[in-house]
């Protein structure tokens, strides 16, 4: 099942609203990459604002619809 | 599930005894993964002392260690001083910014990975794989 790419960058934004979120295909429906701006990340690691993401979208990851999130963050 | 509490122990104990080690696919020498390659070229590339953990062996009771230890999922996992520092993504990006040589205290040497070991990973200053189980 191909991951719905504009849920999950919906679930990334309630998660941390404001944020500029984009999510893409990097193969197959189930490789992709999120590119995530937020506010939030200010004074966190790395490792830290990959998790909030991450913790964002881990249904998506149970349930098997994702396989590989590659993660980028950056602050606005 | 929970995770087996005597691995746990043991993997605990060789992040206390490797400032800089790392959970990959396959070996230093054969990695069996594109993104554990990737991070074994970045540390070769700053010339650090490291450990390797292949977690091919024992794949999912050390997944289950490392989401209890870290709460992070997915292989190849870097850790300095016992924390985690992240995946082949946030390795990469830390090169890049400097980060990475500040963090495990070498020098930056501007390190540029050549293209040539982007493909075959080369260098000998890595430490013979550990053994779990």
């Amino acid at each position: 099942m191909a991951a719905d790419l504009r849920e999950l960058e919906e679930m990334i934004r309630s998660a941390l609203p404001g944020a500029e979120v984009q999510v893409l295909d990097e193969g197959g429906g189930d490789h992709l990459r999120a590119i995530v701006s937020s506010a939030e990340f200010e004074g966190l690691s790395r490792i830290d604002q990959h998790r909030l993401v991450r913790a964002a979208v881990r249904s998506r990851f149970d349930d098997g619809t994702i396989h590989a999130l590659s993660i980028q963050t950056s602050t606005p | 599930m929970a995770a087996d509490p005597e691995l746990k122990a043991q993997v605990e104990q060789i992040l206390a005894e490797n400032p800089v080690l790392l959970f990959m696919k396959g070996t230093p020498e054969a990695p069996r993964c594109g993104f554990s390659m990737r991070v074994v070229q970045v540390l070769e590339a700053l010339g650090v002392e490291y450990g390797a953990i292949d977690v091919l062996p024992a794949l999912q009771p050390l997944r289950e260690v490392t989401q209890e230890i870290s709460d992070w999922p997915t292989f190849p996992q870097l850790y300095a001083k016992g924390e985690l520092v992240g995946g082949c993504d946030i390795v990469e990006e830390m090169l890049d910014s400097g980060e990475l040589a500040e963090l495990l205290g070498v020098e930056d040497t501007d390190a540029e990975i050549p293209e040539a070991e982007r493909i075959l990973p080369g260098g000998s200053q890595t430490s013979p794989p550990m053994q779990l189980g």
